[in-house]
């Protein structure tokens, strides 16, 4: 079945079975690599991907649903969005696999609380696992993207 | 060492875009996709294999196809390819499969038809020491390969691949002589390691040899066990190691690329493994081990005599057990003066699948062990365990079991900052709240070598076989080899190692890394000044030990640490709270500060999974937990305050910090727990087990106990005594 919708701010269409994964889509149709797959369950954020502005696991997103709406990937930022160079200057990455997920996972919560808590952080970004162990450095990251003082 | 160049490194990172790309990311023209049929029993015969129903399109790879193959192991050779008589674990592959496409490659499983005969199993290491138990392999062979570099002693008609003595004073009649002796039996459960990015290679045969593009820790061990296998010269194997999403030990030797190479061979065509996330619990997981501990002392708190016995469960393959066995061997009487220690350690095959290194190596067992112990020989002495700590402490010059003399020793300075960090000094009853001192081996002997080839334009690029997994070590290498060349550090490269291009290095594990490459690279600039083109430079270690006494050189270069936590029990549900957990590891010179903090942060949360909450259950040798949904990992919502420090001296070398801070951590929480009176033996802490202990008045359980001490007495060693 053919889906329409809005990858990275462009217009894309896509033949695909009705019970492919967006993931694998996006993948392997568009050689969008950023977006990766961990635990194939919805649960570790690793294939995270905005759409429509909200983080939604693509490992378990039925393309057919995106249909009409707006995809954004980290390919999507460009490289020097705030929250990427608040990662890259916090040093929030080791492996770096997890990271696209935690960047839009922030994008998203900076949108809703500009200047979020440890706690807000956390409760935001609880599904997003990073087995490096980043995580003080990702609420560093956090913190300092939202300008936050003291971040 | 200068601040790290953070000009031009953090204006845009590949792994903040989204462009760096891991093994499982690797494409090739014409390449095809790989899947595995795994083994339902944990021990049976294979019958008869039917693959008729597979539709064209597919390439499917069977014990027929490989039977000129060699067997291999890193360290003892009892791998195949592919399953060929006898299956032994849950999980082991059985057929494998190509096809242009995943998904196609995916539909055939189903339609391959296996008979087995089902076989008598065993589970646990202190069943499989049992008289009378299965045996997994009747007969055990060596490898060649050279992480096989230790004195090994499997012994043939048991279960047991290796074992590792201390034999060191004279242990009976110094027990005999102590005021107080306690002992205990302690046991810690598997665990996953749970890289983000699964295992993945892409194996292609090109112009007579096999290269393989994988994301592993041991490109030279994988080069000689390919070679091996497929009966090719070393050269004629090429390894690619793009960086990898994780590993902490599970990238370690052979796992995928032997079933891509094979595969590769009958379509002709490259072909890519990627495992899905289950397969991940089949392939590699950690060591449960059982360890009974006995500790002699005077009344003053001077320690005299330990006697150790344990048994790691190393799955159905040895992979690189043999040698865990030996760490937690070497490591369990602890960083402290005892003049009289009987250390036996056992690696043990069991029909579950294979475990191998894991961050920390054997020392995580080894240090829940003996640190707890200590807390319970300061209880029955009515000392603080700080203090009995500090008085048998290893300090400069001291010498160690094994017989080696200690240099630029820190394990004091470790304690007393952690102990400081968490508030221990404050209360005297330091209720809630534990310390924990470790020594870590580092790999040897190893050698380690790395050439600086000068550009015409000005840039200089490392060849070195030095893999990144995350942990930093190609930046920290990369500056280090930019401060000694006074070039800023955007003007070195470091491509991906690659086996025909860079020097041979031991492999990139126990944390030796930076460590071993800031030496090398002092002689590889040195070169290069006089050649003016490509310098290379090498460091050897030297070192090893006696297999049967454990005298020699353990580690050419310790690893020190400490840790120190605050915990609270909800004594209704046995629910355990961490407040606090502080770690300080020595770090000699930090390179690149960031890099090392998150090395030790990194290591303290792993630390916190393994303590709390991660243990991959079974039933009948088949996993039940493998998905993230059932196993648990550490994440945002599971932080405590995490502090730590990198202690450091003025002059002193650079020192490997990628696995220190975590096998401290158990055994701190642990100790904080005892001073509550709430007495832990296994691990993890589960609010079951909490809840167990309290219910049980704390207490031991003395059968077990006197079971344990009849094994040892019986068993493997008294009678091997001489």
């Amino acid at each position: 079945m053919k889906v329409q919708f809005t990858l990275n701010g462009a217009p894309a269409d896509v033949d695909v079975r009705a019970d492919e994964m967006l993931l694998d889509v996006l993948r392997e149709r568009f050689g969008l690599l950023s977006v990766r797959e961990t635990c194939g369950l919805g649960v570790c954020g690793s294939c995270t991907v905005l759409v429509d502005a909200e983080p939604i696991s693509s490992c378990i997103y039925l393309t057919p649903m995106a249909q009409g709406r707006s995809i954004t990937t980290v390919e999507g930022l460009g490289g020097t969005h705030p929250v990427q160079r608040a990662f890259v200057e916090a040093h929030a990455f080791q492996c770096g696999y997890c990271t696209p997920g935690m960047i839009l996972a922030t994008k998203r919560l900076l949108e809703e609380t500009p200047h979020p808590t440890d706690h807000e952080i956390d409760t935001a970004l609880g599904g997003n696992l990073c087995r490096c162990g980043c995580y003080l450095k990702i609420r560093d990251a956090v913190h300092l993207a939202a300008g936050n003082a003291g971040g | 060492m200068s601040d790290p160049t953070r000009s031009s490194d953090t204006m845009s990172d590949p792994r903040a875009d989204g462009s760096i790309r891991y093994s499982q990311d690797m494409e090739m023209e014409g390449m095809w996709h790989a899947r595995i049929l795994r083994s339902p029993y944990a021990h049976a015969r294979i019958r008869r294999i039917d693959t008729s129903a597979v539709p064209e399109g597919v390439v499917v790879l069977t014990r027929d196809d490989i039977r000129d193959l060699n067997r291999y192991g890193c360290q003892i050779r009892d791998e195949s390819v592919l399953a060929m008589d006898e299956v032994m674990f849950v999980g082991a592959p059985v057929v494998a499969v190509a096809a242009a496409t995943r998904r196609a490659a995916d539909e055939a499983l189903p339609l391959i038809d296996v008979d087995y005969d089902e076989l008598p199993a065993v589970f646990t290491e202190m069943e499989a020491i049992a008289p009378g138990a299965p045996l997994v392999h009747p007969r055990h062979y060596i490898s060649e390969n050279d992480a096989a570099y230790f004195g090994m002693r499997p012994i043939d008609g048991t279960n047991i691949c290796h074992r590792f003595r201390i034999r060191h004073g004279d242990v009976d009649r110094a027990f005999a002589e102590c005021d107080v002796v306690v002992e205990e039996v302690f046991t810690t459960d598997s665990a996953a390691h749970v890289p983000m990015e699964p295992h993945a290679s892409l194996a292609r045969w090109h112009e007579g040899r096999l290269e393989v593009w994988s994301g592993t820790q041991t490109p030279f061990n994988n080069r000689m066990d390919l070679a091996g296998i497929f009966g090719l010269q070393p050269e004629q194997v090429r390894i690619v190691c793009p960086p990898m999403g994780g590993s902490f030990g599970a990238k370690t030797f052979v796992r995928t690329e032997a079933i891509a190479a094979a595969l590769a061979r009958k379509t002709g065509r490259p072909v890519k493994v990627v495992l899905d996330r289950a397969e991940e619990w089949q392939t590699m997981n950690r060591h449960p081990a059982t360890l009974w501990m006995k500790i002699g002392a005077m009344r003053d708190g001077t320690l005299v005599a330990k006697h150790v016995a344990c048994w790691a469960n190393t799955g159905a393959h040895a992979d690189s057990g043999p040698g865990v066995a030996q760490k937690m061997g070497y490591a369990s009487p602890g960083p402290y003066r005892i003049p009289n220690v009987w250390v036996d350690s056992h690696c043990v095959y069991t029909n579950t699948p294979p475990n191998g290194a894991y961050r920390g190596y054997g020392q995580m067992q080894c240090i829940w062990a003996s640190e707890r112990l200590m807390d319970m020989l300061a209880r029955r002495l009515d000392m603080d365990p700080y203090t009995l700590r500090m008085k048998n402490i290893l300090r400069e010059g001291d010498t160690y079991c094994t017989g080696e003399i200690m240099h630029d020793v820190a394990f004091e300075e470790c304690l007393r900052r952690s102990a400081e960090a968490i508030g221990y000094h404050t209360s005297d009853d330091h209720a809630g709240k534990g310390v924990c001192v470790l020594m870590k081996g580092m790999q040897t002997p190893s050698r380690a070598s790395i050439a600086i080839e000068a550009e015409d334009d000005g840039t200089f690029t490392i060849r070195c076989a030095t893999i990144e997994m995350g942990q930093g070590a190609r930046p920290a290498i990369r500056q280090m080899a930019a401060e000694l060349l006074g070039v800023p550090m955007e003007r070195v490269t470091y491509p991906d190692p690659d086996t025909d291009l860079v020097p041979y290095d031991t492999r990139t594990t126990s944390s030796r890394s930076t460590h071993v490459m800031s030496r090398a690279l002092v002689e590889a600039v040195r070169d290069l000044e006089k050649n003016g083109k490509r310098g290379v430079g090498e460091v050897t270690d030297k070192g090893g030990l006696d297999p049967d006494t454990g005298q020699g050189i353990a580690s050419s270069h310790w690893h020190q640490g400490a840790a120190g936590a605050v915990v609270d029990v909800d004594v209704e549900t046995g629910k355990l709270h961490v407040r606090h957990v502080h770690a300080s590891i020595y770090a000699g010179k930090v390179v690149r500060r960031a890099a090392a903090e998150l090395q030790n942060e990194g290591s303290i949360i792993m630390g916190l999974g393994t303590a709390l909450f991660e243990n991959i259950t079974f039933d009948g040798g088949q996993v039940t937990n493998a998905n993230l949904s059932d196993y648990n990992i550490p994440s945002f919502h599971d932080m405590p305050r995490i502090t730590h420090d990198l202690v450091e001296r003025e002059g002193a070398q650079v020192y490997g910090l990628g696995e220190t801070a975590l096998p401290p951590i158990p055994a701190a929480i642990g100790n904080a727990l005892a001073a509550s009176g709430i007495h832990m033996t296994a691990l993890p802490m589960t609010a079951e087990r909490v809840l167990a202990s309290i219910d049980g008045g704390g207490t031991v359980d003395e059968a077990r106990r006197r079971e344990m001490r009849d094994i040892v007495e019986a068993g493997l060693h008294r009678s091997e005594k001489s």
